[in-house]
């Protein structure tokens, strides 16, 4: 194992602070990195990770900080000169030409050999022969079995992810950053790009790992980075990493149900409790098999799992965005077909959606614009829109919600992301609801925000609103769930009572395990 | 190629039709005229197709070879508004005009980050309102320039009629080189990578901007050499020459399979597809059924030409829903296929529910 502390890391950044309009998004972080090391670097969402990553590529400039390749300091200004020194960075979002065919791909940007791409470049044949040749080549490096004349399009995610690794490798990268991996690979698709890793770290090249996923990173890691709120929290080895501890660090406190609202009844346990949506067989495209579950009145449902598990697909498939393949609903005892978000709204079936920039809100316009759209009939006088009576709906969904705004008249652009959700769930509770789907709904919201949409996503519940909580962050779907289905890879892999979460038991579930309970029976 | 494939079968079927209902379509004259009209609309077509393939638009094609043509008239006439100058001059000012516009727009585009939309339709009233300008309302005559021969003349003569008029030959040689250059070099890989994925193509390095500004420069100066042509071919000019060319030039483009989403088309589908919009045109003035009336005397039927943009359109209209039908078609072919292939190897627990228990 290479040691850490050598005198001489292949990268080291030292103290590196960013703001964002003042915002501190990065103080003082500091990171080092050794040839053939796998370096896992971790942090709940917001922690830092990212920024810390496009400074080091060269999307963002520091404000503060100094970053040392090989022990001399470097100025690294934009993309190009990351590139120039060996830093490669694997976006989460794969950034391939889908029209152009793999080799390409893996030569785009540097088509000639060093020094010809310079401007009179330009005019000079793509060298087809040569470059087929260095991509066939790269492919067997990475382990993939394909024509180098094969369209990027045809390719499965897993094969992209390949790709840009082999992509990096040709620009001879010495630090490959991989934000994310693993997040839309199936299980098979996973152990390859281990193995492309391993093979990686022999070869010398150092690797900065980001990802959630506990297991994988005790499985990969030499070393382990926790950052927090933009700020470094400490360093653990592979030998003295354990789950506990690296989510303690990540954390900072222990999971507690300080700020999640009391429930005044447990729904889920009232005696003959009323179904409100049942999902029987419900086949999404790309999934293996159909998806069952129930939801009663009152119910708050929490769906843990990784990102791309098929939870949103799921729920798109409730609200009818994307029809479902196959498959019968019931709502409240009679049939639902959601042909469209519009089928679904009518039923009073209301989606928050994961994207709320682009699903959610149409940003120009303004907050009672927003609020108004779904229901835009309902505030008209003689086919004419009733400004006032839009604004006074509004007015109220703000003052229900407590809204930070100017006026109802603001545009949504301006809010902050709290803000900006907490429209998104006004649109939906000036329309009464029956079951209000919410994804990801406090993702990228602080504190305060987050607190207040959980006390009215219990106050609703409370009222018999049924809730269905897509979320990834942990101590969220334990606080607030009477119940969590846990998906893997595209199927209901466990279903856990509220008197069953406990972190572990989530885990195991999301990565895919099996939980055994107290009386022996599987889950 | 499925769409180039398509078209020019398409094609060659129209053209043996219109030659079997009249054999002049195919006639010495005729043919020459139809290919220097589909040479002229080419050269611009091909220069759209550099921005459309990069994922831009340009509206502003078909102002551009008015300009040019009324600049070379202004410059280089002889004829009473016209300044007397040489010809090469008028031409060198002309074309120069054409790339300043593109490089203009271009950088308009780049630099400011304005929407190539409104960039190029703010262009393309601008510059027919300086046509106007200039002409003040009439025409600039060409007569007795030696301009004249461009588009009449031409090599191998027959019965004072060329066999290769001069406008195909530059056509034929803008087909040459836009083909090396889009589909060989560097800097046509780099035009697709930016039509096919912008952020991928400026994440690996590429100066996008500056390989987008070119794409209007080309754009530009192709509309530039066709509006000599025209020039040439009209031999006066006005304000109404190029009115609404880029819209041939677009429909030229998609007709022979380029995307307006960027990154699709080839040089091969945008000739098919300029030869098709004008074979089209030409047909209907072609197109005649010859039958008996109830008195048994031969008539001649002919299509009303003022069915002409009823019959483009419509072509156009067929030929974009054919190809999404194709292409839906098959996208569903491969999702039934692969959700089979999932049913068989997904392991037997598919039976599994999650009801509150």
């Amino acid at each position: 194992m290479t040691d850490p502390t050598a005198p001489v890391p292949l990268l080291a950044m030292r103290e590196i602070s960013k703001r964002f309009l003042g915002v501190v998004a990065l103080e003082k972080v500091s990171l080092r990195l050794a040839a053939g090391e796998v370096l896992a670097l971790m942090g709940e969402n917001g922690a830092g990770k990212s920024t810390l990553m496009k400074v080091l590529s060269g999307v963002h400039t520091p404000d503060a900080g100094q970053i040392e390749i090989d022990g001399r300091a470097r100025e690294i200004t934009g993309v190009p000169d990351a590139k120039r020194l060996g830093i490669a960075l694997i976006h989460q979002e794969l950034l391939l030409a889908p029209n152009l065919d793999i080799a390409a791909n893996l030569f785009l940007g540097s088509e000639l050999p060093q020094g010809g791409a310079a401007r009179g470049g330009w005019l000079r044949p793509v060298p087809r022969a040569r470059l087929n040749e260095l991509a066939a080549a790269l492919l067997e490096r990475v382990g993939l079995r394909l024509p180098p004349s094969t369209p990027v399009s045809q390719l499965t995610a897993g094969q992209m992810q390949l790709c840009e690794i082999a992509k990096a490798l040709g620009q001879n990268a010495r630090i490959l950053v991989m934000d994310e991996p693993t997040s839309s690979l199936t299980a098979g698709e996973s152990e390859q790009l281990f193995r492309i890793i391993r093979q990686l770290k022999r070869e010398g090249i150092g690797i900065i790992y980001i990802s959630h996923r506990l297991d994988e990173v005790l499985e990969l890691a030499d070393r382990i980075s926790v950052l927090r709120d933009g700020r470094y929290i400490g360093d653990l080895l592979r030998a003295e990493a354990s789950h506990d501890e690296i989510v303690r660090m990540m954390v900072g406190r222990q999971l507690s149900g300080q700020y999640f609202p009391v429930r005044t009844a447990a729904p889920a346990s009232a005696a003959p409790a009323e179904l409100a949506l049942e999902v029987r067989d419900l086949w999404v495209e790309g999934a293996p098999a159909g998806v069952s579950f129930q939801i009663c009145r009152g119910e708050i449902l929490g769906f843990a799992g990784l990102v791309g598990s098929g939870r949103t697909e799921l729920m798109q498939a409730i609200f009818g965005a994307t029809p479902a393949l196959a498959g019968t609903l019931r709502l409240a005892g009679q049939a639902f077909r959601p042909e469209s978000p519009r089928a679904a709204i009518d039923r009073g079936v209301y989606l928050a959606p994961e994207d709320r920039k682009r699903h959610g809100l149409v940003l120009p316009m303004s907050i009672a614009q927003n609020v108004t759209l779904p229901d835009i009939g309902r505030q008209t006088r003689l086919g004419w829109l009733d400004k006032k009576k839009e604004q006074r709906v509004a007015a109220r969904e703000m003052a229900r919600l407590n809204v930070k705004a100017k006026s109802q008249l603001q545009r949504t652009a301006t809010l902050s992301g709290g803000n900006q959700q907490k429209v998104v769930l006004g649109k939906w509770l000036a329309m009464s609801p029956r079951v209000l789907i919410l994804d990801e709904p406090t993702r990228g919201i602080d504190v305060g925000a987050k607190a207040e949409i959980y006390r009215h996503m219990a106050a609703l519940a409370d009222q018999g609103v049924s809730i269905i909580m897509v979320s990834s962050d942990m101590e969220e779907v334990m606080g607030m769930s009477d119940r969590v289905i846990v998906m893997h890879e595209r199927r209901i892999q466990g279903v856990l009572l509220r008197s069953e979460l406990d972190q572990q038991r989530l885990v195991r579930l999301m990565t895919g395990q099996s939980i055994t309970r107290e009386n022996g029976a599987a889950a | 190629m499925r769409r180039e494939l398509g078209i020019g079968v398409a094609l060659i079927a129209l053209c043996f039709v219109l030659w079997l209902s009249n054999s002049d379509f195919l006639g010495h004259s005729n043919a020459i005229n139809t290919l220097r009209q589909i040479s002229m609309l080419g050269i611009f077509a091909i220069g759209m197709g550099f921005v459309i393939i990069s994922g831009g638009i340009d509206l502003s094609i078909g102002s551009v070879i008015g300009l040019t043509g009324v600049l070379v008239a202004k410059v280089s006439s002889a004829n009473a508004p016209g300044l007397g100058y040489p010809l090469w001059l008028g031409i060198l000012v002309g074309l120069g005009a054409a790339l300043a516009i593109g490089l203009m727009q271009g950088l308009l585009i780049t630099r400011l980050r304005l929407q190539p939309f409104i960039v190029t339709l703010g262009g393309m009233l601008l510059w027919r309102g300086v046509s106007q300008t200039i002409v003040e309302g009439g025409t600039l005559s060409l007569g007795g320039s030696p301009l004249l021969r461009l588009a009449n003349g031409g090599i191998f003569a027959v019965s004072g009629e060329p066999i290769l008029p001069y406008p195909l030959l530059i056509f034929l040689t803008v087909i040459a080189v836009a083909t090396y250059v889009l589909h060989f070099t560097v800097f046509g890989r780099y035009l697709y990578a930016m039509g096919g994925n912008r952020e991928a193509a400026e994440y690996s390095g590429i100066a996008v901007r500056r390989v987008e500004t070119a794409s209007y420069v080309i754009s530009s100066g192709l509309g530039g050499v066709a509006g000599v042509c025209y020039a040439a071919y009209i031999g006066q000019m006005s304000q109404q020459v190029g009115i609404a060319y880029e819209m041939y030039a677009v429909a030229a483009a998609v007709l022979g399979g380029c995307s307006l989403r960027g990154g699709e088309g080839t040089i091969l589908g945008i000739v098919i597809g300029s030869a098709m919009m004008r074979v089209i045109d030409n047909g209907i003035n072609m197109f005649q059924l010859r039958y008996l009336d109830p008195d048994g005397i031969q008539r001649i039927w002919r299509l009303n030409p003022n069915w002409t943009f009823v019959i483009i359109g419509a072509v156009i209209l067929l030929a974009v829903v054919l190809d999404q039908v194709a292409h839906l078609l098959s996208a569903q072919r491969r999702l039934r296929r692969s959700a089979s292939a999932a049913a068989e190897s997904a392991p037997p627990r598919g039976a599994e529910s999650a009801d509150a228990s």
